[in-house]
């Protein structure tokens, strides 16, 4: 039964992937163009040369922080559904930072880049104090804050830092921003994502009080009745899952985006969410997913030159894997269904 | 008397695990026929069954002769069978009123008609003497009273047959005698009663006829009066019933922890201590003996520290404890067995492994420094280790907890608990839901760490244990301590009277 | 004195959205389900209110259009979370990712890219389509509205009485309360829970519609803003019965409309402040009322029939 379960968790988001694909091509067949064209250059897209790859790998980077930001504060239990809000408040700070201090090069870099994580971790703290204090919902209120965080940005490219006739601010200095890796589009915040990743999995997995924080989010009680300071974690994974996404925004800002502008960081918080629960909280994984998404981005840019359909199917994609992830995760774990898997198994066994 | 229900080669089973094998009896019309077993004979189960909560593997049920499938609670109800679970099925956020008719089928119209129904409630309720309180929310009325609203219900739905599942399990001896008053009053207008239970006295007391179920199975039906309770029990458990086992402690050694007149939200009944003054010393068991819900559960939490007290002092081993916390009291070698294993005691999504280190992962055994790196091949050996030492059945340390039998569950947590040789163990309900192997297992390992100097402070509902392992026996009702008395030769009837608060 | 009319008036139109979705909540969590996901629901119900409306040229389509597009989507987490018993909160969350994809994807079908604006006709007032005049702040208050804001205010009424006077309303309560009990009493937890969430997709449907039907005359991503999850805090806000929530919903739609009138009236401000209005109320609303009683006992457990 282990085994099966261990195999589950890896079978049901893959099958649900391909579902999700072959309901994606039942979509594109409709629109009049052919699936195999379409999924070949959404291939070539994505991952058909270095360039390809470099720009795949360049826009999983902000969904690898929010998805990892998902994953750290849902190990303890609390449902930061606020990684947007983080990653725009973390992006706003590193701007600030870069491009009004007048610190530059490496300093303003590491400045910026500490910036932003604080300017995340601090977004985060409101919720996580009203939900240790007050006992209220942080889904609802991390929500809100997205939206302020959302408007508040806007104040900033519009209004307050505003860089000329378009609302937009000013760009990162040459030598403030994050390099390019190999002259691709990718830049040192994707190494800096994997580098987190590696953290947190390690913290998880391997420290003590990683393991007492999922012990906190598996069972909040128990966690009480046997000495851990719940209350304690719960504002911990909530900093740091806040801290994580600032990270994000401000490495993203200043290796890619460059400047505040309309519409940035817009949905990377669900996003981000989607992804950690299709990899199912596990914190490598979660990168792989982002990854996936980020190329399943990227090549659907070439797939509509291509085919014309629209690249929102790719959304259409994404989203049906996370229908059907959760779901599938759900009925596997029905009492029937394991029955009716054991049934079969002891067939095998008895043939 | 006619036959009016009978049950035939019921088998239920849950995956590989059953819970009723083959089992067949009968009910006739105004009769009160028990159903007697340990817990996990297979009554509820069996209850269940016949009232269409689940659908049984194999097996057919005949109501007045007929062949029926009862594959919903409504069927059942439409035929006349009518339930008090052990657990009451009632709406805390609702009235009695409004509990009594929910889900109600006879009235028509789409608006409740308040006062067609009181009346029909109220005559009810008189003609059996089930006296309630239409108005006040379930949550104001006693446990007494709750389970008068639960017959009620089923008696509104026109049961001719009524079920009551362990009715006795939370009442106190004097609202036991109303309800048995009430079930007499029942059978004398026709209707029949099933009385589940496993103590012997009232099944001997109410019984027209008494069916043994032992492991699932039937063991064999018997006429009261041709039966004893001697015969009952040995049929019940398959063996002879032997006195205590354990040697009683008369002095025990310096004190553990004392409680000097602590309280904690004492004006209520149910939850909360008042006055409470005890003390458990080293090398002793005291047993705490009462109804469930009379403070037991809040005096455990605060001698381990999850909760503090209102007022006055808790002494840990001489000095007065200040802070109340889990990890204070945790540091001061205090281990818990939590009521709730489940919920309290166990993070089920863990492995037995993990459940085991879960409070020592920063002990330099398991991990290096100070828990920066967890040593996980020293985890699995130590986990290896007490598995066999505590005899924990499992496929691996690596099996998640949740899929282990209550039984091995509990010996997890007694393992984690008693391996730091703590120098003060609670334990609240260790046995409940467990086989007699099990249970007898537990026993024998507080025994064995109360002769190695450990003070015990056992609560149990189950007053057949209390009397079985404890060497001080004290008795709780509302939040106070009645009385404390020897667990040597221990007067049962003046400790039951202090039980039901006289 | 013109400002205060404006505002109370803006305030019936704003909270009207928030009824209909708030209500669609309440109806969920009655029934033990709590929907994270009415955001997404009220998304996908936007743009086909938006879409039909455009084609049929009736608003009034439109809006049962969004319900019944409402419906659809929300019996995949009927099914998820009653059958499946998949989390709740998880697959609400699935739903807000699901939904407004499947909606921006159509529009893109429909309209193609970089398509120009396109605009519908909204619903007509009372007041406009029987020709009665509107001079005096009353008659503009009462008669000057869309039907939908009628019926919204019907919809309190109704489940006012249906929760509280009705047997059908009390079995209801005791689905959401204590499943497993009300199963024992012969109410079918099941169904109950499925119809719960027909009537949660509806309302939450048309109060994605009514933003394109009624309120602006046209379709952009991201439209309901937030309004999905301000009503779960109405919910809460309303203390889970159907006067608290109408009050909620007055109260998050005044924060709305204070919004609105300030933008107009500018002082200097950037207007993005104003626009944070009701995100914050809701907030400190929240923050001030805290968590003394919990909603429904029953609510965001799954209900497995056999269980052990």
């Amino acid at each position: 039964m282990k085994n099966s379960n261990r195999l589950m968790t890896v079978l049901v988001p893959v099958l649900s992937i391909l579902l999700a694909f072959l309901i994606g091509c039942i979509i594109i067949t409709i629109l009049g163009a052919s699936p195999a064209t379409a999924l070949q250059s959404l291939w070539i897209g994505a991952f058909g040369n270095l360039r390809n790859l470099g720009t795949t790998l360049s826009r999983s980077t902000p969904l690898i922080f929010t998805g990892l930001c998902a994953c750290f504060a849902y190990r303890c239990g609390v449902f930061n559904l606020g990684g947007e809000g983080q990653f725009l408040m973390g992006s706003i700070a590193a701007c600030v930072v870069a491009t009004q201090t007048g610190i530059t090069g490496m300093p303003g870099l590491l400045l910026a880049l500490i910036a932003g994580t604080l300017a995340g971790g601090l977004w985060a703290l409101i919720p996580g104090v009203l939900k240790v204090c007050r006992g209220q919902n942080e889904m609802i209120i991390s929500i809100m804050l997205n939206y302020v965080a959302t408007l508040f940005m806007g104040v900033i490219y519009t209004n307050w830092l505003r860089d000329g006739s378009v609302p937009q601010t000013a760009a990162v200095p040459d030598e403030t921003q994050l390099s390019r890796l190999f002259g691709l589009r990718v830049t040192w915040a994707f190494v800096i994502a994997l580098v987190v990743g590696l953290l947190i999995y390690y913290f998880l997995f391997h420290t003590s009080q990683g393991f007492r924080l999922r012990a906190v989010g598996l069972n909040m009680t128990a966690a009480r009745f046997n000495g851990f300071a719940v209350t304690r974690y719960m504002l911990l994974s909530f900093v740091v899952s806040g801290a994580i996404a600032g990270l994000g925004g401000g490495a993203e800002l200043l290796g890619t985006q460059l400047r505040l502008i309309n519409g940035f960081g817009s949905g990377y918080g669900f996003d981000g969410v989607a992804m950690a629960l299709i990899a199912q909280l596990h914190p490598l994984a979660t990168i792989v997913v982002a990854i996936f998404f980020g190329a399943l981005r990227v090549g659907s840019t070439t797939m509509q030159a291509a085919t014309g359909v629209p690249t929102s199917v790719s959304d259409i994609i994404q989203a049906l894997v996370i229908v059907f992830t959760v779901a599938g995760l759900a009925m596997v774990k029905l009492p029937g269904f394991r029955a009716a898997v054991e049934r079969v198994f002891r067939r095998k066994e008895a043939a | 008397m006619e036959e009016l229900l009978r049950m035939e080669h019921i088998t239920k089973r849950f995956g590989d695990v059953y819970a009723n094998r083959d089992i067949s009896f009968d009910v006739r019309t105004g009769e009160v026929h028990t159903l007697l077993g340990e817990n996990g004979a297979g009554k509820s189960t069996l209850m269940n069954v016949l009232f269409g909560l689940y659908q049984p593997t194999a097996g057919s049920i005949y109501f007045r002769g007929q062949k029926v499938r009862i594959d919903s609670p409504a069927q059942a109800v439409k035929l006349g069978i009518g339930m008090v679970h052990q657990h009451f099925m009632l709406v805390e956020a609702m009235t009695v009123f409004e509990n009594i008719i929910l889900g109600d089928r006879n009235a028509k119209g789409i608006f409740i008609n308040r006062d067609a129904r009181r009346r029909e409630i109220l005559a009810l309720s008189e003609r059996y003497g089930l006296d309630v309180e239409l108005d006040k929310p379930i949550t104001e009325i006693a446990v007494g009273a709750q389970q008068r609203v639960e017959i009620l219900k089923a008696l509104y739905r026109g049961a001719e047959l009524l079920v009551l599942d362990e009715p006795s399990a939370a009442l106190t001896d004097q609202e036991v005698e109303g309800l048995f008053d009430i079930i007499r009053k029942l059978t004398g207008e026709g209707k029949s009663v099933i009385f589940i239970s496993h103590k012997m006295r009232e099944v001997l007391r109410i019984s027209d006829r008494i069916t043994i179920l032992r492991a699932g199975e039937t063991v064999c039906t018997l006429d009261r009066g041709a039966t004893t309770g001697e015969e009952l029990a040995n049929l019940m458990i398959g063996r002879e019933l032997a006195p205590s086992h354990y040697e009683k402690v008369e002095q025990p050694g310096e004190p553990v922890v004392s409680l000097t007149d602590v309280d904690y939200h004492k004006e209520s009944k149910h939850a909360g201590l008042n006055g409470v003054t005890l003390t458990v010393g080293r090398g002793e068991i005291v047993g705490i003996a009462g109804v469930d819900g009379n403070g037991q559960s809040q005096l455990a939490q605060l001698v381990t520290g999850v909760l503090s007290p209102d007022a006055g002092q808790v002494d840990l081993k001489g000095s007065q404890v200040a802070q109340f916390t889990p990890n204070g009291f945790i540091l001061e070698s205090v281990s818990h067995i939590p009521e709730d294993r489940n919920k309290m005691g166990l993070v089920g999504d863990m492995s037995v492994k993990d459940n085991l280190v879960l409070k020592s992962t920063d002990d330099p055994r398991f991990s290096s420094a100070h828990g920066l790196h967890l040593k996980k091949r020293a985890i699995r050996n130590y986990a290896r280790e007490l598995q066999g030492k505590y005899d924990i059945r499992c496929a691996s340390v690596e099996q998640e907890a949740r899929n282990l039998s209550g039984g091995n569950q509990q010996k997890v947590i007694l393992a984690r608990e008693l391996e730091g040789h703590p120098d003060l163990l609670v334990a609240v309900h260790p046995t409940r839901g467990l086989d007699i192997g099990a249970t007898r297992f537990i026993h024998d390992t507080m025994i064995d760490a109360r002769d190695k100097g450990c003070g015990v402070l056992l609560i149990s509902a189950d007053f057949d244990e209390i009397l079985e392992v404890s060497d001080r026996i004290a008795v709780m009702f509302e939040g106070q301590i009645m009385g404390v008395y020897p667990g040597k030769n221990p007067p049962i009837s003046e400790i039951s009277l202090a039980m039901a608060g006289k | 004195m013109e400002f205060v009319a404006n505002l109370i008036l803006a305030t019936v139109r704003m909270a009207t959205p928030l009824i209909f979705l708030s209500l669609a909540e309440l109806y969920s969590q009655r029934a033990g389900l709590v929907h994270i996901g009415l955001e997404g629901l009220a998304a996908i119900g936007s743009l086909v209110g938006f879409l039909v409306s455009l084609i049929t040229g009736s608003p009034t389509l439109g809006v049962l259009a969004g319900a019944a597009v409402g419906i659809l989507v929300n019996m995949i987490f009927a099914y998820a979370t009653i059958t499946l018993c998949a989390e709740q909160i998880v697959y609400g969350m699935a739903i807000n990712i699901f939904a407004p994809a499947l909606a921006a994807f159509i529009y893109r079908v429909y309209f193609g890219a970089g398509s120009e604006l396109v605009q519908v006709g909204l619903m007509s007032t009372l007041a406009a389509t029987f020709g009665v005049s509107t001079d005096g702040f009353l008659s503009r208050l009462l008669l000057d509205q869309t039907p939908m804001v009628y019926l919204a205010f019907l919809l309190v009424i109704f489940t006012v009485i249906y929760f509280g006077r009705t047997r059908s309303g009390l079995n209801y309560k005791a689905v959401g309360e204590y499943p497993k009990a009300a199963a024992t009493l012969g109410i079918n937890v099941i169904g109950v829970k499925y119809a719960a969430c027909v009537i949660c997709g509806a309302l939450a449907g048309m109060g994605g519609a009514y933003l394109t039907t009624c309120y602006a005359n046209t379709y952009a991503d991201g439209i309901v803003s937030g309004r999905g999850f301000i009503a779960l805090a109405a919910v809460i806000f309303g203390r889970w019965t159907g006067g608290g929530v109408l009050l909620a919903c007055l109260f998050f739609g005044f924060c709305d409309a204070l919004q609105i009138r300030l933008q107009v009236g500018s002082f200097g401000v950037p207007y993005q402040f104003f626009q944070m209005i009701p995100y914050v109320a809701t907030v400190v609303v929240l923050a001030i009322i805290g968590a003394k009683k919990a909603g429904p006992k029953g609510s965001g457990k799954p209900y497995l029939k056999e269980e052990r």
